[in-house]
């Protein structure tokens, strides 16, 4: 009992200061999003009316295409996790494992290339993209295809990198041994490297995923149409006008979203933190 | 057997993949050369014919492996880099954004005066019998009726034409008026058209049926390259960044400019023109200590919950699923909330606190609120890094130094604190860069405010230099891409040279392993 006084009460002091810390914020979240009057401002922490008013206005009201907007960041999160990381995979191999002439200078164009501010390519992605729309309507500037073009582009450079780091971990015996049984790189590849990276390339595929779905700035600037947005632009949409904050609407739509995240990422801490370490950071 | 039937069935599947995406690319690589996008189609026409080299021969293996992910990387982060870089050495603001050929045809167009006796004519559009456009105007008071086109104009007799109640005339052999609907269809090209009148002067269209007299008062001389307004004399010269101003007086410019190149101007402005320099250095400044303090207030806040739960601790699972929800949260949606609850009036903070702090509105009370927000963001992602790290360290180094008589501070000091950072380091530089470029969270929560706009400042309180560039070149006032652009390129050799020491680190420690 003495022990745990002095080795473990002040342990959970600091604890709880800091619990109180990280869930003050998600508290308000869920006070705002249960409030009737759908209003941030607070009179009291403890919630005097209960009402479902707010979740009820995103499914029900017409004005808010809710339900699309949390399909289109699905799909297209999910488009660009899948597909990105099986094009960063075969680049990452060939990087970790292959040899040829300008390895080096590859690699280091594509460490060059991730520090560049991808902000600031901004303008030139968008005249790009506007010229696009001019002879193909259907993947420039304001439709999704599009968006998931750039989206692709961009999940490149980070995703090879963090792809290279596990690869690299892959004990080299076994493609030496494939070699040796008469494998091509190719068959490598397939035979061997994918089963073996599989868990680890859905790990990537999950970070890609979180970081597309919290991706904000392109898309606001490609998805201009209601239907088309995904859910950060919509919900951004709740509060961003001067005059008219619909807090309540804005924490129930926030919720909704955060939960596949925050299951994900509970339930498969372990692995996505090894990624973490490899050296990714979210934003 | 088997063996061969998969590889038959693979290799199938492959000429499909790459006819399906030949195809489609072929496709785009017409439609683009037909809308004469040369550069895109270019590209395009690049890329098909290295997918068909990589893919239809062995040529090289490891090409198989990087093409796709090449072309996606060249067409929207290299492409767009590049035209960045080439933007830098442009005048390329508002005022300046077309080509030197439109730039002339604008102030063509709109170096123009009315006559001195501002005369008007009353007029139906309509084309000749060639099709051409042409115009049908009548001057009722002095009996005056003609028909002119972009090229000549006839006379008529106002005794054979047909004439309505107002004196214009309605009818003239040869003449087809157009309909509302065929006017619309030709709409800017009427605006544009300027109809014969005679050598000094000719006729725009004012209104839908009126037009009026005008003369060039800005006269191009393209042998000289250099405009003549007939009126003052004056003459207006190239002036090598982009605009044409007035020999006598060089700060009268004519409208627009162009973008011109004006190679390394945008660079030697930024240390030069005392304008632009004193809010950069404020902004670089304030750049370097938010991106400091965050790393430092993440780094010692997730190292204290990662020292605390390091160790048996009832409720420890929790704990640790409640520390890293922030992490596992949209980080949009918390910045956005944070955003409310630090409103003067409504906001929980104050609320909290019982204060009345306004915190977007004073400068020291935002760029601490930008800290505090960021500290809540990203010190889940310094705990994972540092429990994983401080568990990986042998138990033993610390047991052999209580033994040999040091105290907890000194074990913490010489043991677990050197041991941590060289796992950390390479990290910690990492989240550095990260955050010098933290656009969402300066964007969403502050704006970059509060700045002094009536004073006319681009850059507030809490603008780091990429949202300060973000403004620069697509903010509210005068927007000045060419300038925005050598401004990321610099952010871009500072971040790379930090990176760069960062990995040098990072290597000395694959060494060690």
């Amino acid at each position: 009992m003495k022990k745990f006084l002095k080795e473990d009460l002040w342990r959970h002091a600091i604890a709880l200061v800091i619990c109180f810390f990280v869930l003050f914020p998600i508290y308000l979240v869920f006070l705002s999003a249960l409030s009737p009057s759908g209003s941030l401002q607070v009179t009291s922490f403890i919630p005097k009316a209960i009402s479902l008013r707010n979740f009820h206005m995103l499914f029900s009201s017409p004005l808010i295409p809710y339900l699309t907007w949390m399909k289109n960041s699905i799909v297209i999160a999910g488009i660009v996790a899948i597909l990105s990381v099986v094009i960063g995979a075969a680049s990452a191999f060939a990087f970790s494992r292959l040899r040829f002439k300008g390895k080096k200078q590859g690699l280091q164009l594509l460490l060059l290339v991730q520090m560049f501010p991808a902000i600031l390519s901004l303008s030139a992605v968008y005249v790009i993209m506007e010229r696009v729309y001019s002879f193909a309507p259907r993947i420039g500037l304001g439709t999704q295809p599009g968006l998931l073009l750039v989206y692709m582009g961009g999940a490149m450079g980070v995703n090879i990198w963090l792809l290279k780091g596990f690869v690299d971990s892959i004990p080299l015996e076994l493609d030496e041994a494939a070699r040796v049984d008469g494998a091509s790189a190719v068959q490598t590849y397939w035979l061997i490297f994918v089963p073996l990276a599989a868990p680890v390339l859905a790990v990537v595929s999950l970070l890609s995923f979180i970081g597309t779905f919290n991706e904000f700035i392109l898309a606001r600037l490609f998805l201009v149409d209601m239907h088309a947005r995904t859910v950060a632009v919509g919900l951004q949409g709740f509060i961003s006008g001067q005059y008219v904050s619909n807090w309540g609407p804005f924490a129930a739509g926030s919720i909704i979203a955060s939960i596949p995240l925050v299951a994900i990422f509970l339930s498969l801490q372990k692995y996505i933190i090894s990624g973490l370490t490899a050296g990714s950071v979210k934003g | 057997m088997e063996k061969l039937f998969n590889r038959k069935v693979t290799v199938t599947l492959k000429y499909l993949v790459v006819a399906f995406v030949s195809s489609l690319m072929l496709m785009l690589i017409m439609s683009s050369f037909a809308k004469r996008e040369y550069a895109i189609s270019g590209f395009l026409t690049i890329g098909l014919i290295a997918i068909a080299l990589t893919y239809l021969t062995n040529y090289s293996i490891p090409m198989k492996f990087f093409l796709p992910g090449m072309l996606f990387l060249f067409a929207f982060v290299v492409g767009p880099i590049l035209y960045t870089v080439a933007m830098s050495g442009f005048q390329y603001s508002t005022g300046n954004y077309i080509s030197k050929p439109d730039a002339i045809s604008r102030i063509i167009a709109t170096g123009i005066r009315p006559d001195a006796n501002q005369t008007t004519f009353d007029i139906i559009v309509g084309e000749d019998s060639a099709k051409n456009l042409e115009i049908l105007a009548s001057d009722p008071t002095n009996k005056v009726y003609f028909l002119s086109t972009a090229t000549t104009k006839t006379d008529l007799d106002p005794t054979v034409l047909a004439v309505d109640e107002n004196g214009d005339a309605t009818k003239a052999p040869g003449f087809h008026p157009l309909t509302p609907d065929q006017q619309n269809a030709v709409d800017q090209k009427i605006a544009d058209t300027r109809f014969a009148y005679s050598s000094a002067y000719f006729i725009t269209i004012e209104g839908s049926n009126v037009a009026s007299l005008k003369s060039q008062t800005l006269m191009y001389n393209s042998s000289t390259d250099t405009f003549t307004n007939v009126q003052t004399g004056a003459i207006y010269k190239d002036n090598g960044v982009g605009d044409y101003a007035n020999v006598a007086n060089k700060v009268e410019l004519l409208q627009p400019g162009w973008r011109a190149p004006i190679w390394f101007s945008n660079y030697t402005k930024l240390f030069t023109d005392p304008q632009i320099r004193k809010p950069l250095v404020k902004v670089f400044i304030w750049t370097m200590v938010f991106a400091s303090l965050t790393v430092l207030t993440q780094f010692a806040l997730g190292l204290l919950v990662a020292m605390i739960m390091n160790r048996k601790l009832f409720g420890r699972r929790i704990y640790r699923s409640i520390f890293i929800l922030p992490y596992a949260m949209p980080s949009i949606m918390s910045i956005l909330i944070w955003g409310g609850m630090f409103d003067t009036e409504f906001g929980a903070i104050n609320h909290l606190f019982g204060t009345h702090v306004h915190w977007f509105q004073n400068a020291m009370y935002a760029r601490a609120a930008v800290i505090i927000v960021n500290l809540w963001l990203g010190f889940p992602y310094f705990y994972l890094i540092c429990s994983g790290a401080l568990q990986a360290i042998p138990a033993e180094l610390s047991e052999a130094a209580a033994i040999d008589g040091a105290t907890n501070r000194q074990i913490f000091r010489k043991i677990t604190m050197p041991l941590l950072l060289q796992v950390v380091s390479p990290l910690l530089v990492a989240s550095f860069a990260f955050n010098f470029n933290n656009f969402n969270i300066i964007y969403l929560l502050t704006g970059g405010g509060p700045s002094n706009t009536l004073g006319g400042d681009v850059a507030g309180s809490t603008d780091i230099l990429i949202s300060y560039t973000y403004k620069i070149a697509f903010g509210a006032g005068t927007q000045n891409l060419g300038l925005a652009s050598a401004i990321s390129v610099v952010i871009f050799v500072i971040i790379a040279s930090i990176s760069l020491y960062g990995i040098r680190r990072s290597k000395v420690l694959e060494s060690f392993k």
